[in-house]
Parts: structure tokens; C-alpha cells; sequence
């Protein structure tokens, strides 16, 4: 049997979505969680210096949406056909670019920054938001499945929730002017083995 | 054969890795290029998924961003690495490229925001210069290792397209000196003389970015 092994800080960000395929797929890993000392103690031997890193029998892959693939890939949550599968690539990818959008908003929320949250959100999140969120609702409006590709749920649907999580923990009224959205993200987190490790979860706000 | 168009501006940008896979393949494909501001891009938007290009028009089912396009192709054309773990390999050095190229773009868009000579030595020494050396680390170390000579496994795979662009690129930016970085020049070096690419490369248009 294959041993997987992810390593990540204690937080959600960006590896808790292959942590969820993990146990949608019902497959055992070793969940490392490592703070910030023990992470800066090990940065130089991860192959690109960061977390999340997923060794797979001794194979190191980095990069989160790159291991996210993998899984969803092995486990079945990267659509059915090639082409849905580029499609679901594609919403990972402007997921990112929205991500990389408000970074200045994000990272000063997480206290890296001296800038001023309340003037991010205005200037940075809330624009970035009002292009990305009409967008999916767009593709789930027409979805057979009720999730972002008409097969099913895949790990463009995870990841884009997840993150949405933080957001509204940040500012419970996010994604209020959008019930489609707030929908969707019912019926993500309420799919079967996914709400259950969800309960059970280290509570983060990240 | 499906039948296959790919969208974008007039440019090598995010879509030339994508146009040198069908040249490298021997794929025919509508290679539809946009003229920068006469107002095509304009009328063309509100049709494309997702208000983007580029776009992979494939039998009419499309495709937006790049690096989606660019791995679809290079599965259903064998250039995605010959393992899983390949690709995810290949994925991962692409996102890497992705995310250097994030602080990359903040100079090109100082540059062409007019800003003060001394707010893009800013962003010049202090993001673009840290965030390449820490990229063409992780490159270097890769080829290091990688006895080939390509980034990933024994053979080429859309991750040397992109560095490869990429690179070329830097250098009309001045930001790549060959003889410095001997490694990645020959990398760039092995893409390019590829017999497939040949035509394609003596005959394409040039840009900067």
C-alpha cells in the first residue's frame, strides 16, 4: 500500500483541500502539522523551500494545486472527461489569480502586513470578489450537478470554498449578496465523509 | 481530428508555450491572434468564458487560462510527463514559473503605469531581483539533479516550454545574461532546437514579453 505522508503548517490554507481528498477518498495519510519554529527548522529541505510538500513512498511533489491535482486526479474528484478536467484546472487557476489579487487584504488579516484591513477589504478584496463570485455563479447556474463541473464535485469546488471559509470567518457578511454562492458552499460542506472531517478539523481561522 | 483554435493577442505571452506544443506535436490548429487596442479584444470579451484570454476552442467546447489549455494539450499530445508523479512534477514547476512571475508582472506594470524611475528600483531590488534568485535556485537545483538536461523525467514536457519562454523573455528584459546562468541557457537551448519547432521559431512573430 502506497504511504502518503503531507506536511503543512497547523492552518487550512492552501493544503487543506488535499487533506479533504484524502478522506473523501477514504484513503490513509499521515497529516503532518508542523508550527512556525519546526517549519523554519526544515524549510531549506523541502525541494521549493515551502509547505505544503506531499511524499509519496519517499517522493517529494511541492506546490498545493499541484499536489491537489495528484489526489483529485488518483482519488476521481478531477472530472470525468479531459476536458472537464481542463475546465476544473481552469477554475483552480482563477481561483489562484483571485488569491493573488487580494494578497495585500490576506496577508494583513493574517498580521503580516502594517497595512490597514478595513481600507483592504474596500480597496482589494471587495473588487476582486465582485469579478470572481459572479463568475462561478455563472457555471453553477447552468451545472447538471449542482457543483462547478456537471460530474460532480471535484477540487475546484474544495479549494474554493475553503478559502471562502477564511474570508468569512474575517468578515461573516462576505458573500452575502450572493445566496447562490452561499448555497454552493452549503452543499460542499455537507457532502458525505466531507462534513465529517469538517466536525472533527482543528478549528483555524486560516 | 478535432478541430482546435487558440485565442490570444498577437503576442508570445501565456499562449506561445500552448502554440509550440501543436508545432512540437505536428497538430494543426487555428493560431488566431488579437490585435492589441483596435477594439477586437473589446468585442470579444463578454464571449469568452471567462472574460480572458487565452481561450481553447476545442470541436466549439472551450478552454480558458493558460496553464489549463497548456496541460490539456500536453496529455492528449504525450508531453505531460510519463507518470503521474511526472506530471505533478511538471504542474508544480509551472505554478513555481506562475508565482515568480506575479512579482515579475508588478515591474512591467510600473513600467507601463509611468512610474518614477525610482519606485521600479524599488520594485526591481526589492521584489522582482529576491523572487528570481529564489526561482532560478529551484530551477538550477532541478537541473542539477536531472541528468537529462530537461526539467522533468527523460524527455521534453510543457514545463520546458514555459521556462524556456520564460527565459527568453527575462533576457529581452534584461533580466537574463546567458553566460551567467549556463544551465538554464541550455535549457532554452534544448527547446529551441527541437527539430519539430524549427519552422515555427525561424518564421514567428517576435515580442518582448
Amino acid at each position: 500500500m502506497v504511504h502518503y505522508k503531507l506536511t503543512y503548517f497547523l492552518s487550512r490554507g492552501l493544503a487543506d483541500v488535499s487533506r479533504q481528498l484524502f478522506h473523501l477518498a477514504g484513503v490513509e495519510f499521515e497529516d503532518e502539522r508542523l508550527n512556525r519554529d519546526q517549519f523554519l527548522e526544515r524549510k531549506e529541505s523541502f525541494p521549493f523551500k515551502q509547505v505544503p510538500v506531499l511524499t509519496v513512498d519517499g517522493l517529494e511533489i511541492p506546490q498545493s494545486m499541484a499536489i491537489a491535482r495528484y489526489l483529485a486526479t488518483k482519488f476521481g474528484f478531477a472530472g470525468k472527461t479531459p476536458e472537464e478536467s481542463a475546465l476544473v484546472d481552469a477554475f483552480v487557476d482563477q481561483f489562484k489569480d483571485f488569491y493573488a489579487e487580494i494578497h495585500d487584504y490576506f496577508y494583513t488579516m493574517l498580521g503580516f502586513t502594517q497595512l490597514d484591513g478595513e481600507e483592504q477589504k474596500e480597496k482589494v478584496l471587495i473588487p476582486a470578489r465582485d469579478k470572481f463570485l459572479p463568475l462561478l455563479a455563472k457555471f453553477l447556474a447552468k451545472s447538471k450537478s449542482g457543483f462547478l463541473v456537471d460530474s460532480g464535485i471535484t477540487f475546484a469546488d474544495l479549494i474554493i470554498v475553503d478559502d471562502m471559509t477564511t474570508l468569512i470567518n474575517w468578515w461573516p457578511q462576505y458573500a452575502d449578496g450572493y445566496p447562490e454562492i452561499l448555497a454552493w458552499r452549503e452543499r460542499v460542506m455537507n457532502y458525505p465523509k466531507l462534513k465529517e472531517y469538517i466536525e472533527k478539523r482543528p478549528v483555524t481561522m486560516a | 481530428m478535432p478541430s482546435y483554435k487558440l485565442t490570444y493577442f498577437d503576442v508570445r505571452g501565456l499562449a506561445e508555450a500552448s502554440r509550440l506544443l501543436f508545432h512540437l506535436a505536428g497538430v494543426p490548429f487555428e493560431d488566431k491572434r488579437i490585435t492589441f487596442g483596435d477594439g477586437s479584444w473589446e468585442k470579444l470579451k463578454d464571449s469568452t468564458p471567462f472574460g480572458q484570454i487565452p481561450v481553447l476552442s476545442v470541436d466549439g467546447f472551450e478552454i480558458p487560462q493558460s496553464a489549463a489549455i497548456l496541460r490539456y494539450l500536453a496529455k492528449k499530445f504525450g508531453f505531460a510527463g510519463k507518470t503521474p508523479e511526472e506530471q505533478a512534477w511538471a504542474d508544480a514547476i509551472v505554478d513555481q514559473f506562475k508565482d515568480f512571475f506575479g512579482a515579475f508582472r508588478q515591474l512591467i506594470v510600473a513600467q507601463r503605469g509611468g512610474k518614477s524611475a525610482e519606485e521600479i528600483e524599488k520594485i526591481t531590488s526589492e521584489v522582482v531581483k529576491p523572487a528570481q534568485e529564489s526561482y532560478f535556485k529551484i530551477l538550477n537545483g532541478i537541473l542539477e539533479k536531472n541528468k537529462s538536461g530537461f526539467l522533468v523525467g527523460n524527455g521534453i514536457t510543457f514545463a520546458d516550454l514555459v521556462i524556456a519562454e520564460n527565459i527568453e523573455s527575462l533576457e529581452k528584459f534584461g533580466f537574463f545574461n546567458a553566460s551567467e546562468q549556463p544551465k538554464l541557457s541550455a535549457l532554452r537551448e534544448k527547446v529551441y532546437t527541437q527539430p519539430s519547432l524549427k519552422s515555427y521559431l525561424a518564421s514567428r512573430p517576435d515580442s518582448q514579453i
